[in-house]
């Protein structure tokens, strides 16, 4: 139906004037219909008779005075066990190029859980990561979040993740690909495909060539996709998010266009309460659960980023990745004092573990220390107990690296899979001097010490 | 009566001869306002975005915003000033670039012209400034390697065609030579070379011209240029401009390369638009969009389902060799991987002055040939466990050290050595295994 005409235009922002009133609602999808394309467009402000809207796609080509017409339905997305194994872009529609016929499709905007629905359940899942699993292990229903500025790993840890944690389990999984290299996201379906585990997962992507619209809605998309394999198949979700920290992004370009006001660093206004809708979907109920592990991307290695402290708020742990751990050549570049979760409590993990823990970071955090000594003095003005942390911390530091499976093309050898039991062994092990005459140089990119 | 009838012919011929002094365009608006390079035009009311837009015979634009009852246009190319009450035309087409095939071998512009004669090429055709982004499900494996002939590069950081390697460091460390090697490295290589330079000065762009037909280089070459002293528009465009022309040759079949020199001026160029337009600025004044304005261009490159590909260099300057600032790393999350230079290795002449410690190639061993992999990633291991070692141990005393120690440290030295390379100086694949074979010979010995 008409519902008006286009009245001004620029990059991502097209203000309609609407000859017909009261039709409109916010988050209604429009239509354009020049040369031989169609437009569409959501409305996010109605303001009398004219709503702002934003383009899906570019507006080259567009004038003023089309007619615009409106959709009967928003966004919408398969809901049902046909979206397994398939990839959607950020607007619900098929990017795999094979036949689908659609069972049931779903609204992408949907209400969050109410507190008495919500879970809150806590197995431990083990990943096989030594660093992970010792500094911030996970459990079912989790946030985890993946901090790191730009290539120190992120996506080669979310990739080792998908591996360990999604092949050794059988539920099913979505991975949202946010802002990202279409590059990676497309060698992420060849290899799930190559190894027959396409047919458990579900992919979106609205990656970084997209306009912002399509990556701030990649996210909703994907979401739905999840909720329905945890309220309708009663599965446990595993969702991979890489990178949330793009959907504040998407936003803040939005924002920007359409002249609202912006806070710190440019970040839109509304940025607390969008991240807040998002992360609060991402729950457990008695239906199933959702794990997550969101990758979250350092602007400028700033890590008191509005954005990423808005984010980091909703995570039950995090695993951070620096700088300059990578600069040394140590992989996954784990900087394990900002490395946590809500399960390094005693009651949750066990008094062994969690006293490693302890013992481990005291050790490292003196071992930072004895380096700007080591700068002036040497190592040799030492006492036999500093000497004792330097050298012990050395080896934890190199055994704490890991050859990954994802990664075996950077480092030539092959993965490995640890348990935890191990990993307490080898650590007290180290800490005990039982290892003080090896050469700290076995401990680098190995599994557990044999 | 008879006055009458002569007054309606006298406003029909106006308006026809009008019609006709205006490129017989029926649409012709007028310049009311101006801001540096942005105009404002009233009466234009059926122009589309991104339109081609005439403004007096003496400057020429596109349309960049259409409101209510005016419209913006940014001026990319002026032959006069112009003044309030100029008109401006409407030309019914998209603004486009264009682009001739007999360009390969020259120094083009976004407009077409030779920049060595100053004229425009035979055989136009028109490039579209932006093509639709490549589908994601239009994209294959990064897997065969593009051969640099620089040492550091090839075996410890490699490059794959298609891939997007940043190419980033201070003011005089050799970024722009490393790009120029392995341009010239593509000869009989059947890689097409675009070098895109972006705000460069004439002299600066000439030098390299000089240089590229020195090495036999250019006949596989296109230089795109937009100089330092052109409208900040241009500077923005050039860079999508040169992508646009790289996916026609991919289309076609042809590997390409692209090199574009460099981002960090582009992304001022288009801060300064950002700003005069009035949108609202984010970190370091840089608008929100800055990281879509770069990501959307690189995501251009990759290995396209026909087998071509296109690979982007693209070239970062940093200040005080600073690479956290944010406009590098925002591109640093965009590329594939990135070669950052030291201006302390250069002053020590280690050159190329590769920082390997802060230098990553996200597909690694994938593009290398299995003996190049193979040796590649001991290589590295190695020489980034010599480095840190070095560091920590600098004040120690060599001879009371362990014997694996100073085996290790004195290996090091060595690798670090193989590593040095002059410029044009290139090394195939069998050179760069035999500079290490004695790392093979120890371990059998």
């Amino acid at each position: 139906m008409e519902i008006g005409k286009v009245l001004a235009i620029s990059d991502i922002n097209v203000r309609v004037y609407l000859e017909v009133e009261n039709k409109v609602k916010i988050g209604d999808i429009l239509r354009i219909e020049y040369k031989d394309k169609q437009l569409r467009l959501e409305v996010v402000e109605i303001e009398n008779l004219v709503a702002t809207t934003i383009p899906f796609y570019s507006v080259i080509g567009l004038k003023k005075g089309l007619p615009v017409y409106l959709e009967d339905k928003g966004i919408e997305i398969e809901y049902s066990r046909q979206a397994l194994g398939r990839v959607f872009n950020s607007y619900g529609e098929l990017l795999d190029n094979q036949a689908f016929t659609t069972i049931r499709k779903r609204n992408v905007y949907h209400d969050n859980l109410s507190l008495s629905s919500i879970e809150v359940n806590s197995d431990i899942m083990w990943t096989g990561i030594k660093v992970i699993d010792f500094f911030s292990p996970i459990a079912k229903g989790f946030k985890m979040g993946l901090l790191g500025g730009a290539g120190v790993g992120k996506t080669v840890l979310i990739k080792e993740l998908i591996h360990n944690v999604y092949q050794s389990l059988s539920s099913n999984a979505v991975f949202v690909g946010i802002g990202e290299r279409s590059r990676e996201g497309k060698e992420l379906y060849d290899e799930m495909k190559q190894s027959h585990l396409l047919d458990k997962i579900s992919m979106v992507f609205g990656q970084m060539g997209e306009n912002p619209v399509a990556r701030s809605k990649t996210v909703y998309s994907g979401l739905t996709i999840a909720e329905y394999l945890r309220d309708e198949e009663h599965q446990d979700v595993l969702l991979f998010i890489d990178n949330i920290y793009r959907f504040v992004q998407a936003q803040s370009e939005i924002s920007t266009e359409l002249n609202r006001i912006p806070v710190e660093n440019g970040y839109p206004t509304t940025m607390i309460s969008d991240v807040s809708k998002v992360e609060e979907r991402i729950n457990s109920c008695e239906n199933g659960s959702i794990t997550s592990f969101q990758a979250i991307y350092i602007p400028a290695d700033d890590y008191t980023d509005e954005a990423v402290q808005t984010i980091i708020s909703h995570m039950d742990g995090q695993i951070t990745l620096d700088r300059k751990v990578a600069e040394n050549g140590l992989y996954p570049a784990v900087n394990v004092f900002r490395s946590t979760s809500k399960l390094i409590d005693p009651e949750k993990i066990g008094k062994r573990h969690y006293q490693l823990v302890e013992e481990v970071l005291r050790y490292l955090s003196r071992y930072q220390e004895l380096e700007e000594i080591i700068a002036v003095l040497g190592i040799d003005e030492l006492s036999n107990e500093d000497k004792n942390i330097f050298y012990r911390s050395r080896k934890l530091r190199n055994y704490f690296t890991q050859p990954m499976f994802v990664a075996e093309n950077y480092t030539n050898i092959p993965g490995k899979f640890v348990a935890i039991e191990d990993v307490l062994t080898d650590v007290e092990n180290i800490l005990q001097g039982t290892y003080d005459s090896i050469d700290e140089d076995k401990f680098l990119f190995i599994g557990k010490y044999e | 009566m008879a006055d009458k009838s002569d007054e309606l012919t006298k406003i029909v011929n106006d308006k026809m001869s009008q019609i006709e002094n205006n490129n017989n365009r029926f649409g012709v608006g007028k310049i009311t306002n101006m801001k540096e390079f942005i105009v404002e035009v009233v009466g234009l009311d059926d122009v589309f975005f991104y339109e081609k837009i005439n403004l007096a015979n003496k400057a020429l634009g596109y349309v960049t915003k259409i409101e209510t009852n005016r419209v913006f246009v940014a001026i990319l190319h002026k032959d006069e000033e112009l003044t309030i009450g100029d008109l401006a035309y409407q030309t019914n087409e998209e603004y486009m670039g264009e682009f001739s095939e007999d360009a390969l071998g020259r120094m083009i512009n976004i407009f077409g012209i030779d920049q060595l004669i100053g004229k425009k090429f035979q055989n136009q055709e028109k490039v579209r400034i932006e093509e639709e982004p490549i589908p994601i499900m239009d994209r294959t494996a990064v897997k065969r390697p593009l051969q640099t002939g620089i040492t550091g590069i090839d075996l410890i950081y490699p490059i794959g065609r298609g891939q997007r390697q940043l190419i980033i460091g201070d003011k005089k460390t050799g970024k722009s030579q490393i790009c120029l090697d392995t341009i010239v490295n593509q000869r009989g290589k059947n890689v097409i070379c675009i070098y895109c330079a972006i705000g460069k000065t004439k002299k600066e762009v000439k030098e390299i011209y000089y240089d590229l037909l020195k090495k036999n280089a250019m006949s596989y070459t296109i230089i795109v240029t937009a100089f330092n002293d052109e409208m900040p528009p241009v500077l923005v465009l050039t860079p999508y401009y040169a992508l646009s022309v790289a996916e026609k040759y991919m289309k076609k079949g042809y590997d390409v390369l692209v090199v574009l020199d460099d981002l960090k001026r582009h992304a001022d160029a288009y801060r300064e638009i950002s700003l005069i337009s009035g949108k609202s600025p984010g970190r370091d004044a840089y608008p929100s969009d800055i990281f879509y304005l770069h990501s959307r261009l690189l995501e251009k490159g990759c290995q396209y389902k026909n087998g071509a590909s296109i690979t982007i260099l693209p070239v970062v300057e940093t200040k005080g060799g600073d690479i956290t600032d944010y406009i590098s790393t925002n591109i640093i999350s965009i590329t594939d991987g990135q070669i950052v230079l030291s201006s302390k290795n250069f002053q020590k002449g280690e050159k190329p002055a590769i920082d390997y410690g802060l230098s990553v190639s996200r597909l690694g061993g994938s593009v290398q040939t299995q003996d190049m992999k193979k040796l590649g990633a001991s290589v590295r291991r190695k020489l980034l466990s010599y480095l840190e070692t070095r560091e920590i141990y600098e004040l120690a005393n060599i001879d009371e050290m362990s014997k694996e120690l100073q085996e290790k440290i004195f290996e090091g030295k060595k690798i670090l050595d193989q590593l040095i390379q002059p410029k044009y100086s290139p090394c195939s694949e069998n050179e760069i295994i035999q500079k290490f074979a004695f790392l093979e010979d120890k371990k059998n010995g």
